[in-house]
C-alpha cells in the first residue's frame, strides 16, 4: 500500500514542502483568515506525507533507506544527500505531528503580523526536517544553521515582555555553539581525506559524507577524537541543552510564544541529542568511551539541578522549561550509557519528552490565552471549572512523571536499566531525579487545580474547545500507546541501537539486541 | 628589463577596456566643463553604459589568452590572466552597482554630477590595471590614481564639514601609506635589485640568506601600505571617521571596490612576491587578521550609527580575507576570492539601502531610522535582512559559503587559532548586524504620515534587489562561482 514512496524523493518532498508553503504564504496570500488554514493544510499534509515512511521502513532493511542524494558543491565534495534510520524516522514523525499542533495552536493566539508568523513557522519546520534527514554533514549544518534565524524571529516578534533579550540570547547561544562544531566538522573533513596537523589522514576522497565519517571515524587518534569531540560537543550540548549551557532555555521559553515553545521544546532540543547519536557516538567511539564519566556527571547534574529549578518557579511556563533540563538529563544518561537499553530508551525519551513537554507548552498556553498570566499563584480550583481540561492536564502530567501505563514511564525505566546495568550509583541518582520529577508536577497540578477557586476571574474560565481537543487529542492518545504498546518503536529502533553499541561498546553488543524489546514488560528480571 | 622597441598595437589592445574607461571619465570631466554641466542622469547613464562596454571588452581580452594560461605585455610590467580578469569583473560589478546607488545624494552636487562619475570611473580604470599588475612601480602608480580619485570623492561634497573632514584625514593618512608603501618598495628594489614581482620572488631568498636587513624592512613597510589601503587593524583608524562622513556611494565604493582591488594586489604580492619567505610574513598576517577581526567585531558593538557599524564591519571582514592569504594555499586563495564576491554585494547591498533610507544629508543612519521598516517597506527590509544574515555568516547566504572555506582554509594549513578567532568573533558580529534587524521587525516606528514619501528610485530599488539575489544565489548554489575561481588562481610558489 505504501510501496509508492520508494518511487519518489520522499524526504525532500516532507522537507521542502513547507518552504514551498512559506513561498506562497508570503509572495501569494493576503488574507489572515486564509493564511492560517493555508499554512495548517500544508503542515497537515507535510504530516500525512511522512506517516507512509512509518509503514514502508523496512525493519530489516539498510540501517539508512530512503536515500536520494545529488551533487551540491563538487569541488569539495559536498552533496545533498538525504536519508533517515529508524531514530531519525520518529523524530521527522514528531516534527511533522508537532508541526501541525503547533500551527492549529496558533488560530486565536497571533493576531497580528500573520503572515510572517506563518511564514517563520513553515520555514523553521524545513529546517528541522532537514536537520533529521541530512546525511552529509555539512548539509546538517547548513539545516541546523538556517533554522536559528526563523526562530529567533518568532521569539523576537510574538514573544513576551523580555523577548528582544530572549531571542538574541537563544541566537548568540547557539550560534556560538554551531560555529565551534563547524571547525570540529571542518577537522573532521580534512582528516578523513589527507589528514591534519600532522596526523595521517584516512585517505578517503574528499566528503562530508556522514556514512564515509561512520566508516573512517573509529580509525582516528584517540587525541584527535577528543578534540573532535569537544569541538561537537559544545555545539550539541547547548541545543540540548546540557548543563551548565543551559541558561538561554528558560529566557526563550518564558518569552516564546506558545506554538514557539512547543517547537523548541519538542524538536529543537532533541536536535543536539540527536547530534550525539548520529555523529559523537558512532563517527568518535574513542573519544566517547573516554568521556563518558564527564557526560554522565554532566547528565546528573542536569536531572538534579533542572529539578530543583523547576520546583523554585512560579511560572507554570518556566517550570516546564526547567522540567526540560531535568528531563533531558535522563536523554543524555541513557545514551552515553552505551547500551542497547540506554541508547533505546534515550531516544524513546527524547520522543516522549517531545510529545509530553508539548503538550504542557499547549496546554500553558490555553489556560495564558484566557487570563494572560501564567503565574501559579493566579490559579487555583481550576478542576472544577474546567473538568475537561484539567483531566488532560493530569494525564499529560503523569506521562511527565513516568507513570506506568504512560510513556514517560517506558522510556525512563528503560534508560534506568541501561544506567543501572553500568552503575548502581548513576541509576540511584538518576531515581532521585524521578522522584523531583513527581513533586513539582504533582505540586504545580495541585495549586492549580485543587483548592477552592480563589479569584474571581477563574469562575468563568471555559472549558476546552473543539479545536483545542482537537490538537491536544492526539498527544494524549501517542502517550497512552507508547506507554501501553511500547514494542513497535522499540522495535524500529532496534537496528540504528544495535549499530551504534556495536561501534561504540563492542563488548555489550551481543546482549544489546534483544534487550530494548524485552526491557519494558519484564524488565524486573534483568 | 629591455623594453619592446615600439608599443605594439596588439598590448594597447589588450588594456582597451581599461583605456576605454579613462577616455570615458576624460569625456565626462570635459562635457561637464561646458556650459551648465551635464546632468545626472545624462552621466549615469553615460558611466553605466562605459563600464558595461568595458566588461564585455574584459571577456574578449580575456579569449584572446588560453584559459589557465598568462599572457606578459609591456615589458611584464603588467598580466592578462585569470586572477586579474575576476578581480577587475568583480570591481567592474561593485562600480555598476555604486553607479545604480549613486541617486537622490548625487543630485545634491549636481553641477558636478559628471565629475562625480568622470573619477569613478577613472578609478576604475587604474584599479583593473592595479589587479593586473606585475611590477612593484606599475602597481603603485596604479593604487595611487585610484586613491587620488578616492580621497576627491570622498570630499565631492564640498559644503559639508563632514565630508571635508573624511576627506582631509583620508588625505592625509591615505598619503602617508603611500609613501610608506613606496618606501618599502625602494628598499625592496635595494636590496634585489628589481622591481618585477616574479623576478623578486626569485632573489629575494638568496638577499634573506645573505642577512639583508633591508629586505625584510622593505617588505614590512609594503605589508603596511597595503593593510592601510585594505583597512585591516592596526591601520584602520581612518575607516569610521572617513566611511562616515563621505557620500554613502562613496562609502560603498570604498567598502567594495577600492577594498577588494587592493586585497587583490596584496594577494598577488604577498604569494607570488612573497611566496617563498612565507614562514617570515604568515605570523605576522595572522596578527594582523586576528586584530582587524577582533578589532572590526568589538568596536562594532557599541555604534549606533549605521554607517559607523558598517564601516567597523568593514575592518573585521579585512580579517576574514587575509585568512585566506595567510593559509598559502590554493584553497585559501580561491576561499578569499570566493569571499570577496560575497562580500562586495552584500556591503553595496548595505549601504544601498542606507542610502535610500536617506532622506536629508545624514539621516538613515542611525538604528533608530530603520524601525518599523518592515511594515513600511517589507521588500527592503527582506533584502537588508539578507545582507545583514549574510555578513553575519549565516546561510543561505554567499557570506556563509565564504566564511566556511575561509575557516575552512585556515584549519587545513593548520592556523586553528586564526580560525577560532574568526568562528567566535563571527559570533559577536550577530549581536551587531542583529541589532538593525531589531530595529526593523522587532520595533514601531514612527508612522508613515510623519515621514515625507521618498521620491521613487527605481535605480536604486533595482541595485539592492540585485545585491540580494546574488547574495543568495551565492548561498544556494554557489558550484559555479567556485568553479570560477579555482581557474583563476595564481600559480603559488
Amino acid at each position: 500500500m505504501f510501496d509508492w514512496v520508494h518511487g519518489v524523493p520522499i524526504l525532500s518532498l516532507i522537507c521542502f514542502l513547507p518552504m514551498a508553503g512559506a513561498l506562497l504564504v508570503i509572495f501569494a496570500l493576503r488574507d489572515p483568515a486564509t493564511i492560517r488554514r493555508f499554512a495548517f493544510g500544508v503542515a497537515l499534509l507535510d504530516f500525512l506525507l511522512s506517516v507512509p515512511l512509518w509503514f514502508a521502513f523496512e525493519r530489516e532493511g539498510p540501517l539508512f533507506q530512503f536515500k536520494e542524494g545529488l551533487d551540491w558543491i563538487p569541488s569539495i565534495g559536498v552533496r545533498y544527500e538525504l536519508g533517515i534510520d529508524g531514530i531519525a524516522l520518529l523524530l521527522v514523525l514528531l516534527t511533522t505531528l508537532l508541526g501541525c499542533l503547533a500551527f492549529l495552536s496558533s488560530w486565536s493566539a497571533i493576531h497580528e503580523r500573520e503572515k510572517e508568523y506563518y511564514a517563520f513557522l513553515l520555514l523553521l519546520q524545513t529546517g528541522m526536517l532537514g536537520v533529521f534527514c541530512a546525511l552529509d554533514f555539512f548539509l546538517f549544518y547548513v539545516f541546523w544553521e538556517v533554522m536559528l534565524v526563523p526562530m529567533y524571529f518568532l521569539i523576537g516578534i510574538w514573544g513576551g515582555p523580555r523577548r528582544l533579550y530572549a531571542s538574541i540570547k537563544f541566537f548568540l547561544y547557539t550560534l556560538v555553539g554551531s560555529v565551534l562544531m563547524l571547525l570540529g566538522l571542518l577537522a573532521l573533513y580534512f582528516w578523513n581525506a589527507q589528514g591534519l596537523f600532522g596526523w595521517d589522514g584516512a585517505g578517503n576522497p574528499l566528503s562530508f559524507s556522514i556514512e564515509q565519517f561512520h566508516r573512517a571515524g573509529p580509525a582516528m587518534p584517540a587525541e584527535l577524537q577528543i578534540w573532535i569531540f569537544l569541538a561537537l560537543f559544545v555545539g550539541f550540548a547547548i541545543k540540548v541543552p546540557m548543563f551548565p549551557f543551559h541558561t538561554w532555555l528558560p529566557d526563550a521559553h518564558v518569552e516564546a510564544p506558545t506554538a514557539g515553545s512547543v517547537i523548541l521544546a519538542g524538536v529543537l532540543l532533541k536536535m543536539g541529542t540527536y547530534g550525539f547519536v548520529r555523529f559523537s557516538l558512532p563517527i568518535l567511539p574513542e573519544a566517547t568511551r573516554r568521556l563518558v564519566p564527564w557526560m554522565i556527571g554532566l547528565s546528573i547534574v542536569a536531572i538534579l539541578y533542572g529539578a530543583l529549578c523547576a520546583m523554585a518557579q512560579r511560572d507554570m511556563k518556566k517550570l516546564v522549561a526547567y522540567s526540560s533540563v531535568s528531563h533531558l538529563g535522563f536523554v543524555t544518561l541513557g545514551i552515553f550509557a552505551l547500551n542497547g537499553p540506554g541508547l533505546s530508551g534515550g531516544v524513546l525519551q527524547m520522543i516522549n519528552h517531545g510529545l509530553s513537554t508539548g503538550a504542557l507548552f499547549l496546554l500553558v498556553g490555553v489556560l495564558y490565552e484566557r487570563r494572560h498570566t501564567r503565574q501559579i499563584a493566579d490559579f487555583g480550583g481550576l478542576s472544577a471549572v474546567m473538568p475537561r481540561y484539567a483531566t488532560i492536564f493530569l494525564i499529560v502530567t503523569l506521562a511527565s512523571i513516568g507513570v506506568p501505563a504512560l510513556n514517560g514511564f517506558v522510556g525512563e525505566f528503560t534508560i534506568l536499566i541501561g544506567a543501572f546495568s553500568k552503575s548502581w550509583a548513576w541509576a540511584i541518582a538518576a531515581t532521585l531525579g524521578i522522584v523531583l520529577g513527581a513533586a513539582y508536577m504533582l505540586w504545580m497540578f495541585q495549586r492549580v487545580f485543587f483548592g477552592p477557586v480563589v479569584h474571581e476571574e477563574n469562575r468563568r474560565l471555559k472549558d476546552l474547545s473543539g479545536r483545542e481537543l482537537a490538537y491536544l487529542l492526539p498527544i494524549v492518545a501517542l502517550c497512552f500507546w507508547i506507554g501501553l504498546y511500547p514494542k513497535p518503536f522499540f522495535r524500529i529502533l532496534e537496528k540504528p541501537v544495535a549499530y551504534l553499541v556495536e561501534r561504540v561498546a563492542p563488548e555489550t553488543a551481543g546482549s544489546a539486541v534483544a534487550a530494548p524489546v524485552a526491557a519494558a514488560p519484564s524488565g524486573e528480571r534483568r | 628589463m629591455p623594453l619592446p622597441p615600439v608599443l605594439s598595437l596588439r598590448e594597447i589592445a589588450l588594456i582597451g577596456p581599461e583605456l576605454l574607461l579613462a577616455a570615458a571619465g576624460l569625456l565626462l570631466l570635459v562635457a561637464g566643463a561646458i556650459g551648465k554641466g551635464l546632468p545626472r542622469r545624462e552621466a549615469r547613464l553615460l558611466a553605466g553604459t562605459s563600464l558595461v562596454l568595458a566588461a564585455g571588452l574584459s571577456f574578449v581580452v580575456r579569449s584572446a589568452v588560453p584559459a589557465g594560461g598568462s599572457l606578459r605585455i609591456f615589458g611584464g610590467g603588467l598580466a592578462v590572466d585569470g586572477y586579474g580578469f575576476f578581480w577587475r569583473l568583480l570591481a567592474l560589478a561593485s562600480v555598476a552597482l555604486v553607479v545604480l546607488l549613486s541617486g537622490r545624494e548625487i543630485e545634491a552636487i549636481a553641477a558636478r554630477a559628471s565629475e562625480y562619475f568622470a573619477l569613478l570611473l577613472i578609478a576604475t580604470s587604474a584599479m583593473m590595471l592595479m589587479v593586473s599588475a606585475l611590477d612593484l612601480l606599475t602597481l603603485w602608480i596604479a593604487l595611487e590614481t585610484m586613491a587620488l580619485s578616492s580621497y576627491i570623492l570622498a570630499g565631492i561634497f564640498t559644503r559639508q564639514r563632514r565630508s571635508n573632514e573624511a576627506a582631509i584625514k583620508y588625505f592625509v593618512l591615505g598619503a602617508l601609506s603611500s609613501a610608506i608603501l613606496l618606501y618599502g618598495i625602494s628598499l625592496l628594489y635595494g636590496a634585489t635589485g628589481t622591481l618585477a614581482l616574479e623576478e623578486l620572488a626569485e632573489r629575494l631568498p638568496a638577499a634573506l640568506a645573505q642577512g639583508s636587513r633591508i629586505a625584510p624592512l622593505g617588505g614590512l613597510l609594503v605589508a603596511a601600505g597595503l593593510f592601510f589601503k585594505i583597512a585591516a587593524a592596526p591601520f584602520h583608524f581612518w575607516v569610521p571617521d572617513v566611511y562616515v562622513g563621505a557620500p554613502t556611494p562613496v562609502t560603498a565604493f570604498l567598502a567594495s571596490a577600492s577594498k577588494l582591488a587592493s586585497f587583490a594586489v596584496l594577494g598577488r604580492i604577498f604569494l607570488l612576491g612573497f611566496g617563498c619567505t612565507r614562514l617570515e610574513w604568515q605570523p605576522v598576517v595572522a596578527g594582523v587578521a586576528a586584530l582587524s577581526m577582533i578589532w572590526g567585531n568589538v568596536g562594532a558593538l557599541t555604534q549606533t550609527n549605521v554607517k559607523r557599524l558598517l564601516a567597523y564591519s568593514s575592518i573585521a571582514h579585512a580579517g576574514y580575507l587575509l585568512i585566506g592569504v595567510l593559509a598559502f594555499s590554493e584553497a585559501g586563495l580561491w576561499a578569499a576570492m570566493f569571499y570577496a564576491a560575497a562580500y562586495a554585494f552584500m556591503t553595496i547591498g548595505a549601504f544601498s539601502v542606507v542610502a535610500l533610507l536617506g532622506r536629508d544629508d545624514y539621516a538613515g543612519q542611525t538604528c533608530a531610522d530603520f524601525a518599523g521598516l518592515s511594515r513600511r517597506r517589507p521588500y527592503l527590509a527582506a533584502s537588508m535582512l539578507v545582507f545583514l544574515v549574510g555578513l553575519t555568516g549565516i546561510p543561505p547566504t554567499g557570506g556563509f559559503f565564504g566564511k566556511v572555506f575561509l575557516f575552512a582554509a585556515a584549519v587545513e594549513a593548520g592556523w586553528t587559532w586564526v580560525a577560532v578567532v574568526g568562528v567566535l568573533t563571527s559570533a559577536v558580529s550577530l549581536y551587531f548586524y542583529f541589532r538593525i534587524v531589531v530595529s526593523m521587525y522587532f520595533e514601531r516606528g514612527t508612522s508613515e504620515e510623519q515621514i515625507p514619501p521618498a521620491p521613487p528610485e527605481r535605480a536604486l530599488h533595482l541595485g539592492v534587489g540585485l545585491c540580494a539575489v546574488v547574495t543568495l544565489v551565492l548561498g544556494i548554489y554557489p558550484g559555479p562561482l567556485i568553479e570560477w575561481v579555482e581557474r583563476s588562481l595564481l600559480t603559488l610558489r
